[in-house]
């Protein structure tokens, strides 16, 4: 194993767990706040890539598909909790279950608008191609996911640490019950926050479109990965699934060149430890 | 509440008493006629309208119904009645749908399904029930080889070996002595990389890496690494068709090994629906299939034509897989004067010899499997601004036992990680 | 109060009744053999709802329990063992499986269960598709024939009949035992009971291991209705639909998983003939049940029925 086919094998890694990043970040915010597991996640990802190649292909420009898919999706999750999962709110089965009906619809909707056909974003030239540096090659928009995961981590930190919203949030994820008697409206907040959710999902779709591809299918996938990252950072920490989402990509890329026989069970190795040693996860709360 | 109790015990034990005396006799069972209305050739069609092979299963239908609107659907004045099932690319449904169609419909004749394990999990069944099947697309090896039936035609497909043999010989042929291969890991891409690397071997062609990449895979970065870094002179991939393709050759190009190495594929790696994602990308690419949709030829241009016509895009092997089994029904049909008989359907599709078929002459062997050409194809531009599969050498005669001895073959044991074709 | 018991009793006996009678009713082999899979889908979905609604602990993972039993079934049976062989090993491999969830999840509860029984399906599912010598890979196991006896259509269905209709009489009488007294108490409150001396994780333990046991005979008679076993009865996709069935039906009653199992089967087969966009239908189902009857489709009628009694007597 030479050192630039490991450098590549580390780059891939951090390039999955990018994307994994942007999907369980979503997913991790919405059950700290709301305590839901958002099982629809992964519809909310389909959709976003869905729209997203719409924009792209008919624009040419990826930062507005990655804007437009974000926008639609977060508005498709605040008329969803608007309208259906507020009926539910506090009870855990029937919120899963609920997620869950939304998430066949959502899928089923989009193989009858968009068909069965495996589908990607054509990219501009910008961020096709490669890059060189030494004897390894590189493509570009794999560094683009990289870039994009960092400036949404970094986001979502100042957002909780350095706002307003940010404060009233951790309030709400601390003591529900404290913050509503301090005059915060936490049903805004809530939606909100689901709301905001989406939106990331949507955003995920549109860049992991052009690094996989969309098809039937794609939504259960990214859903299964999203789950093991955050049971293995923590459900409710952005720091956990920050964690989680580079281990489980480097586990993935390097058990696929060094053992691919066992590279399908090895994303459930870390998290099997975790549930041993930490079942709340690497940075979950023990409550 | 004690009474009501023993009352509530003891009418249960009355049932059960009377349920255990009904069951000593048998209930009257249905009458099946498996004839039908004179006039009439009722098919059940299987095929995955939704699921991960929702796009393959939608269109072998597409093909199957093309053929019928083209050529209509009496056939010695018999009509031929389809009804169409899915079966959601799951083993389960396919047997739910398969008894609904034989049990429910009555069906004469049973098309399909697609996906091997669907297949697999039908056939015994259907076998069973006397009903002949006639099989589009599927390429399990199997299910002419070491499982072979009388009631079962193989009717718009190779076996997955078969159909890559020549590719091994023409990567001999073109220069090439030491190959790396990538193909899924399951039966279609053990059995498809063992048609390349026995033919190539017996060339004389080295295999220096066998890769797999597990079904799902989203990302192929690792794999295209560990291709470029092999030291062979020419890779065979093979796909199962769906994204895999697009997401293939995407991570091939940028990563900087298109023009660097050398890449022979297998039919489904740049099927149409890859070609429709990543046309441009995949320009120039070889592959080696028994279906080649720019292939000149009045048979394939009618095919085209006219599902371009209906469907607005250029037809995938799947939609010629249906396509071809419904001229295959048809003709045998036609033969039998309209009477669609269990083993006489199947004796006189295997009878059939095609001059110029959609995949070129064609018949079959004794095993119900078709014999016929195979083609090095490359993917090309054509005048529409379309990207599609032309012929740049033909393979001929090519059987699902390539050169070896038939009953050789067959005492080996099927093809899997363990025995891969070396 | 007799008089709500007889009522409920009586129609639970007459559905037997015509459960019973069904074959000799002229129904099509076909529909005979659609009703079997509704049982063999209601006894995963009993497996499933014993661990819900006595322990509040939801398994997203249970199909792979089931699919551990149908794999031991068809190996054995491509060994060439006879039936009894194959039922034993059945049950070893159902044990042994069950431990393992057990021993993995005993420590977890609510949410984190959830996850830990999802990722244990998918394990299995896993396994199903790698140790493809032993289980067929992708291609699963065939030629799994049914025992003589119960081998045609209309006495497989009746096998698939008593087999649920004892065990959710053995489930009943645990439901009113001590042993699902202590269940329920440490779904009220596992701290609670810790305190008053019951080890909590023991019990889990034993229920987990009963449940599993319910899905080891569910995957038996699943392969032997289909006569086959491939890797996606264990997938992430039949555990979620045995879920979906539990609520449908109501967690926790009696007779809601064979409700919800026969929502979801006949939505799956025979709605699915009709109309292409099956899957949007069942979706819409979920939803509305959830919003509208949050208790499942037994439950919330059960509830109806107590609510219309207590207004009568009033």
């Amino acid at each position: 194993m030479d050192t630039s086919s490991l450098l590549v094998h580390t780059l891939n890694g951090l390039s999955f767990g990018a994307l994994l990043f942007l999907v369980a970040s979503g997913f991790t915010l919405i059950f700290g706040l709301l305590r839901i597991v958002n099982l629809a996640h992964g519809a909310f990802y389909l959709v976003g890539a869905y729209i997203g190649l719409l924009v792209v292909a008919a624009t040419g420009n990826v930062l507005l598909g990655i804007l437009v898919a974000a926008l639609a999706v977060s508005a498709l999750g605040l008329g969803l909790e608007r309208t259906l999962l507020k009926r539910a709110r506090g009870k855990e089965l029937p919120e899963v279950l609920l997620t869950i009906g939304i998430a066949f619809v959502i899928a089923d909707l989009c193989l009858a608008a968009f068909g069965g056909d495996p589908k990607s974003v054509t990219m501009p030239s910008v961020l096709s191609g490669a890059v060189q540096f030494g004897s390894v090659t590189y493509p570009r928009y794999r560094l683009f996911v990289v870039l994009v995961a960092v400036l949404v981590a970094i986001g979502i930190y100042l957002v909780q640490h350095h706002t307003k919203i940010g404060a009233i949030v951790r309030a709400g994820v601390d003591d529900r019950e404290i913050a509503a008697a301090m005059g915060i409206n936490v049903d805004r907040v809530f939606t909100g926050m689901f709301a905001f959710g989406a939106a990331l999902a949507g955003l995920a779709g549109v860049v992991g479109a052009g690094l996989l591809t969309v098809l039937p299918g794609a939504d259960v996938e990214i859903l299964l990965f999203a789950l093991v990252v955050v049971i293995i950072g923590g459900l409710g920490s952005v720091k956990g699934a920050a964690v989680g989402s580079v281990l489980i990509g480097l586990v993935d890329a390097y058990s696929k060149a060094w053992i691919p026989e066992l590279s399908y069970f090895t994303i459930f190795a870390p998290m099997a430890l975790v549930l041993v040693f930490r079942p709340a996860g690497l940075f979950g709360r023990t409550a | 509440m004690a009474l009501s109790k023993a009352r509530r015990t003891g009418g249960l034990a009355v049932l059960a008493a009377v349920g255990l005396a009904l069951v000593a006799c048998a209930p009257p069972s249905d009458s099946d006629s498996k004839v039908g209305e004179s006039g009439t050739v009722k098919v059940g069609f299987l095929s995955p309208v939704t699921g991960t092979a929702a796009a393959a299963g939608t269109e072998m239908r597409e093909g199957w119904e093309l053929y019928w609107e083209q050529h209509g659907t009496t056939v010695a004045g018999t009509k031929v009645e389809t009804v169409f099932e899915d079966d959601a690319g799951n083993p389960d449904t396919a047997l739910t749908k398969a008894k609904r169609l034989i049990e429910d419909e009555q069906v004469q004749v049973i098309v399909g399904p697609l996906l091997a394990n669907t297949a697999l999990a039908v056939s015994d069944y259907v076998t069973r029930e006397g009903v002949p099947s006639l099989q589009p697309v599927t390429a399990a090896d199997d299910l002419t080889q070491r499982k072979q039936h009388p009631l079962m035609l193989r009717a718009g497909s190779y076996t997955g070996s078969q159909m890559n043999f020549p590719g091994g010989k023409w990567a001999y042929e073109e220069g090439y002595r030491k190959a790396v291969t990538l193909c899924p890991d399951y039966a279609f891409g053990w059995e498809s990389c063992a048609g390349f690397v026995r033919a190539f071997t017996q060339a004389g062609g080295q295999i220096v890496k066998q890769l797999w990449f597990p079904l799902g895979t989203q990302d192929f970065s690792p794999y295209v690494t560990e291709l470029g870094s092999a030291g062979a002179d020419i890779a065979f991939v093979a796909t199962a068709g769906g994204a895999d393709g697009a997401r293939f050759i995407k991570a091939f190009n940028t990563f900087g090994l298109k023009g660097k190495l050398p890449l022979l594929t297998n039919c489904c790696l740049v099927d149409q629906p890859t070609l429709r994602d990543a046309g441009p990308e995949a320009e120039g690419v070889y592959s080696v299939s028994y279906w080649a949709e720019g292939r000149d030829s009045p048979a394939v241009k009618k095919f085209v034509d006219g599902y371009k016509q209906k469907y607005g895009k250029i037809p995938s092997l799947n939609a010629a897989g249906g396509y071809i089994t419904a001229e295959v029904f048809a003709k045998a049909l036609e033969k039998l004067g309209g009477k669609a008989e269990a083993e006489a359907l199947i004796a006189a599709a295997r009878e059939l010899t095609f001059a110029d078929s959609l995949y070129g002459p064609l018949k079959y062997d004794e095993m119900n499997n078709p014999v016929g050409p195979v083609y090095i194809r490359r993917v090309e531009k054509n005048s529409d601004g379309e990207y599609w599969n032309v012929v740049v050498k033909t393979y001929d005669n090519v059987s699902q036992f390539w050169t070896f001895d038939k009953d050789e073959y067959l005492k080996q044991p099927p093809y899997d990680r363990n025995n891969t074709g070396l | 109060m007799m008089r709500r018991l007889t009522v409920s009793r009586l129609a639970v006996v007459a559905g037997l009744a015509l459960a019973i009678a069904v074959p000799y009713l002229g129904v099509r082999r076909y529909y005979i053999s659609l009703l079997a899979l509704v049982f063999i889908a209601a006894l995963l979905a009993v497996s499933v709802n014993m661990l819900a609604g006595q322990m509040g602990l939801v398994s997203v993972g249970h199909a792979g329990i089931a699919a551990s039993a149908s794999y031991a079934v068809g190996w054995s049976v491509n060994q060439g063992h006879g039936y009894p062989t194959q039922l034993l090993l059945a049950l070893a491999v159902t044990l042994v499986v069950s431990a393992v969830y057990a021993l993995t999840s005993m420590r977890t509860s609510g949410i984190f269960f959830l996850m830990v029984t999802l990722a244990l399906g998918m394990v299995v599912f896993g396994l199903a598709y790698r140790l493809s010598r032993v289980t067929g890979g992708e291609n699963g196991l065939r030629g799994v024939w049914r025992p003589p006896g119960v081998s045609e259509t209309w006495q497989f269905y009746y096998l698939c009949l008593a087999v649920l209709v004892l065990v959710m009489l053995a489930l009943w009488v645990i439901q009113r035992s001590p042993f699902g007294l202590v269940l329920r108490g440490i779904r009220d409150s596992e701290s609670r009971m810790s305190s008053l001396g019951y080890s909590v994780a023991a019990y889990k333990f034993f229920a987990i291991m009963i449940s599993g046991l319910v899905a080891g005979a569910a995957g038996v008679l699943s392969v032997w209705h289909a006569e086959f076993v491939s890797p996606s009865s264990a997938g992430f996709l039949r555990s979620a639909l045995t879920v979906i069935m539990v609520i449908l039906g109501g967690v926790g009653t009696w007779l809601g998983p064979l409700v919800g199992a026969g929502v979801v089967v006949w939505t799956e087969n025979a709605l699915s003939t009709h109309l292409e966009r099956w899957p949007t239908v069942l979706g819409l189902i979920f939803i509305i049940v959830v919003l509208f009857a949050p208790q499942g489709l037994v439950g919330t009628a059960a509830a109806r029925l107590r609510h219309r009694r207590s207004r009568t007597r009033s």
